[in-house]
């Protein structure tokens, strides 16, 4: 597994939710498809272990350190298992591979090893090894897929690919699959046209959702948000109020703040990747993004209130609330006060206005 | 009639958090309270600004605005740029892509035989460009 970013905490891209399913999964859900027995997940595979909806019959070797031989391991144990052919996949790319057709290549050209390669001649990092080629196979996984024993003839691909390498790539993919560029359905039912909506997924009175979107399984999004643009949510992330989602992805567990503008980004493991100006900020504020919990209990408490505001409930420190209609229009807004951060620094120096100085606005040299 | 009142060019920090925040604007307090200040601030050299930062850039605009006086930023990072748009604050400030553009834009309303060389009371080593100012963001050039 390749291809990672520090929006997804490091973690492979093609193992995080896109679309609402890893692409990972989507990747052996297409090969069962075409027939394969069992498909064998080698590397860090553990947020894939915890994933909802396993595909059947995929196992999963955590690789502790040294995946490619691990490889070599799952490779003997299923040719010994009596299995004529293996395809080995390196999961990172996206491919909409017609593995029927590569299979018929191999057999045709009776070759020990055929790589897939794109237009160019670049290696894709798919390969159909025939089982009695152990050596071959050996050779392949001790030089990371980068080189085979003997020279053959590859299969040329020609369908969409995506190098999935990046939080740029993964912003792409999502674009593609939304707009049908890409056979990648989106993980949940259409509401509206281009409009998908995730199991348990909220959408609160007075948010919008503009065609075409994705929202995550069980995710949140508050009144007067607006997701626009071939923006996608992912599972459990939350989107608060009046943040305007645009052509941006939300990963799986992120929390963005309210009154927000988020666009033509990637947003998750408290950071923001930019696309545009191609820069990448860490988010240190909770306020603006955070990651939430996995564990649903401690993201429950946490929507219920946070512990500042508990403690002011407990203590009877909380402001009293005006009664009456009336009484709330008169009181003076927080918004007309200084910032409660900076009030101690600004009145250190002294105003050499007097406060009931009106200052008038003048334009241009008048 | 305009005069060749001082134009305050102050650089912001690399980092730009809650007490950063506070050290910067005990700095810039002076400036900001004079009579109608003119002041821009750099932050070309900002590399992490959060929710205390921009509190305290929307502080300064609102002591300047006081008092008659602007506020203006130039040479944005990324960083700083991507921050400000998240924030929604982009489109309050005149935003210059130097500071020398940003100094001069003070002079912008002034027929040219009367525009007086602004005074930088911070001078700094950017480039001079000869074409008049143009504010980057959505703010139009007062």
């Amino acid at each position: 597994m390749d291809g990672t970013s520090s929006v997804s905490a490091g973690a492979p891209l093609a193992t995080i939710d896109i679309l609402g399913r890893p692409i990972a999964f989507r990747i052996a859900e297409r090969m069962k498809r075409f027939g394969v027995d069992t498909v064998y997940m080698v590397g860090q595979v553990d947020t894939l272990k915890n994933a909802p909806a396993v595909p059947a019959d995929v196992q999963f070797v955590a690789a502790d350190g040294a995946p490619w031989r691990d490889c070599e391991d799952v490779f003997s144990e299923v040719a010994q298992s009596g299995a004529d052919l293996v395809l080995v996949q390196r999961i990172g790319p996206y491919l909409e591979l017609d593995y029927e057709d590569l299979i018929g290549l191999h057999l045709d050209r009776r070759n020990r090893v055929t790589p897939v390669c794109g237009t160019s001649g670049d290696p894709l990092g798919v390969f159909c090894i025939s089982a009695s080629r152990r050596n071959d196979a050996a050779f392949l996984f001790r030089h990371q897929l980068q080189e085979s024993r003997t020279p053959c003839i590859g299969y040329t691909y020609r369908g969409y690919c995506n190098p999935l390498q990046s939080g740029a790539d993964l912003r792409r993919l999502t674009l593609d699959a939304l707009n049908g560029t890409a056979q990648l359905p989106p993980a949940g039912r259409q509401i509206r046209p281009g409009v998908w909506l995730g199991e348990g997924a909220r959408i609160e009175r007075g948010a919008r959702v503009l065609a075409p979107a994705f929202i995550g399984a069980h995710a949140v999004v508050h009144p007067a948000a607006v997701i626009t643009r071939f923006s996608s949510v992912e599972h459990h992330a939350e989107i608060d109020c009046g943040t305007v989602i645009e052509d941006a992805s939300v990963l799986p567990y992120t929390y963005v703040g309210a009154g927000l503008d988020v666009a033509h980004s990637v947003v998750g493991n408290q950071r923001l990747l930019n696309l545009p100006r191609n820069v990448e900020i860490e988010i240190g504020d909770p306020k603006l993004v955070r990651t939430l919990s996995e564990h649903a209990p401690i993201r429950a408490l946490s929507a219920l209130a946070s512990p500042k505001r508990l403690l002011q409930n407990v203590l009877g420190l909380r402001k009293p609330q005006p009664a009456s209609l009336p009484a709330a229009v008169k009181a003076p807004s927080a918004a007309l006060k200084s910032p409660a951060s900076l009030r101690a620094a600004a009145q250190s120096g002294d105003s050499e206005f007097p406060a009931n100085l009106m200052v008038a606005r003048r334009y241009g040299n008048e | 009639m305009e005069t060749s009142r001082p134009v305050v060019v102050k650089r912001m920090p690399d980092r730009m958090n809650h007490r950063q925040a506070k050290v910067f604007l005990r700095e810039v307090q002076p400036f900001l309270l004079c009579d109608r200040p003119q002041v821009v601030f750099d932050l070309s050299q900002v590399r992490q600004l959060d929710a205390a930062g921009v509190d305290m850039l929307l502080h300064c605009m609102s002591e300047v605005m006081k008092r008659d006086g602007d506020l203006k930023l130039a040479a944005l990072s990324p960083q700083a740029a991507t921050v400000l748009e998240l924030t929604r604050t982009d489109r309050l400030f005149e935003i210059y892509e130097t500071s020398s553009d940003a100094v001069r834009s003070f002079t912008y309303f002034l027929p040219n035989a009367m525009r007086p060389t602004p005074k930088l009371t911070v001078p700094l080593s950017d480039s001079n460009s000869a074409e008049p100012a143009k504010p980057q963001g959505g703010a139009l050039a007062a």
